[in-house]
């Protein structure tokens, strides 16, 4: 058996390389941590979605300033999407405590839905369109977004002026916020492959203020943390090498994307994400007895 | 052409507070671990955490500590420990949104925005709250 040292130390190197391909490939952190760290250390996936949740939560106080002072990131969406998301996140860290710890055979069921999620994400992310500059008409803005006025701009460098937007389709937006808070705080997830279609595609957002507001509205799902944390769910031992991992490995990350073909690293990560959820659904399975032990 | 824009004021005071509190919320998490990696004052020994950490968290509370996790207590009785003191960080991170919201709802732009902010920072406090119950 490996020394205590040897798992905190796996954490570190292994959310170091998430942090590089994260900015790269697009892919958030979290959602490649918690199915991967899951199958490859002897962690509780327990502590894993704790953990999970708090880098999630992390990465996105560390960038929101930023992107909020550039006009990126929309404060007034956020403002109406957070009441929403706050309570269903809090509701999904219960949810999920509760199934791995009260039903027998519990934490199994929790990777076999895990896994599942984990392959619904790939499909959106193989399926979804990004579209860079969404046409917003004036007859296109529903009236709650016309009321409380929610636009926006920003300077974009690669056309060299402002861009100012609008957005459509508030009232279904905040209906399906309210899911993805459940889902990411449920499984410790983070949930920018969800925020951010839903922005972009759904509510006509420009992709670059989807991203961020994204961000922003993960900060929403902190109080979930708590839920980890009265439950002992959140150990240092997890929690400070995969934070100082990923923040380490986002800055470096944010240099190598300048460089390195992204679209390569886009689909080699979507292949992990597909692997990872199959191994989730192939270890929930296997726990639950209706697989023989494979892996 | 210049890249100056108008930045709601809502905003700039969200990101300001952010700021200051998350880089206060990673010190306190951080200094304190690296004390606990180094052997001080552990509430949980590593050397036999190893041994039960693939377990669920009920199981691995009462396998390593003798007793169930309900609540903060475990941290807020226990803060001469530098593993418990780690947490203390961890709590601010997550108070850090809310902490933003109250800064942003003072510079809201009207009364709806002001109410909204405030009803996701009541939603914070309620569900730090819920930890008891639930």
């Amino acid at each position: 058996m490996a020394a205590w040292w040897f798992w905190p130390l796996f954490l570190f190197i292994f959310t170091l390389v998430i942090g590089i391909i994260s900015p790269v490939s697009g892919v958030g952190g979290g959602v490649l941590y918690v199915p991967l760290a899951t199958v490859l250390t002897p962690f509780s996936v327990d502590f894993i979605r704790g953990a999970g949740l708090v880098m999630a939560v992390v990465s996105a106080l560390s960038s929101v300033p930023y992107l909020l002072k550039k006009g990126l990131a929309n404060i007034r969406l956020y403002a109406v999407i957070a009441p929403i998301m706050v309570i269903t996140s809090v509701i999904g860290g219960i949810v999920g405590l509760w199934v791995s710890n009260a039903l027998p055979n519990g934490k199994y069921y929790v990777k076999l839905l895990l896994g599942v999620i984990i392959l619904l994400v790939f499909f959106i992310m193989i399926t979804s369109k990004r579209l860079e500059f969404p046409e917003v008409r004036d007859e296109d803005v529903d009236s709650w977004s016309r009321k409380l006025g929610i636009v926006g701009e920003w300077y974009e460098p690669s056309l060299d002026r402002i861009v100012q937007y609008k957005i459509k389709n508030l009232p279904v937006g905040m209906l399906m916020f309210g899911v993805i808070g459940f889902v990411a705080g449920m499984f410790g997830l983070g949930a920018g492959w969800a925020n951010v279609p839903l922005l972009n595609i759904v509510m006509g957002a420009p992709i670059k203020v989807a991203t961020a507001t994204s961000m922003l509205i993960i900060t929403a799902n902190a109080p979930a943390i708590g839920i980890y944390l009265a439950k002992g769910a959140i150990l240092p031992v997890v929690v400070v090498p995969s934070i100082l991992g990923i923040t380490i490995g986002a800055r470096i990350g944010a240099k190598v994307a300048e460089v390195i073909r992204p679209a390569f690293v886009r689909w080699l990560v979507i292949g992990v994400l597909f692997l990872a959820g199959v191994l989730n659904i192939i270890k929930g399975l296997e726990g639950l007895g209706y697989l023989p032990q494979i892996i | 052409m210049t890249e100056k824009i108008d930045v709601d004021p809502m905003a700039l005071a969200f990101a300001k507070i952010m700021t200051i509190f998350t880089i206060i919320g990673i010190v306190l998490m951080v200094v304190p671990a690296i004390l606990y990696f180094m052997g001080q004052n552990q509430y949980i020994p590593l050397s036999k955490a190893m041994d039960y950490w693939h377990e669920s968290t009920v199981d691995f509370w009462k396998d390593v500590k003798g007793i169930t996790v309900h609540g903060y207590d475990w941290v807020f009785e226990n803060l001469q420990y530098t593993d418990c003191q780690s947490m203390i960080g961890v709590l601010l991170l997550m108070m850090t949104p809310l902490i933003s919201m109250l800064a942003a709802a003072a510079k809201a732009p009207n009364k709806t925005y002001a109410i909204l902010l405030l009803i996701a920072s009541a939603e914070f406090i309620l569900s730090i709250i819920l930890k008891g119950i639930f």
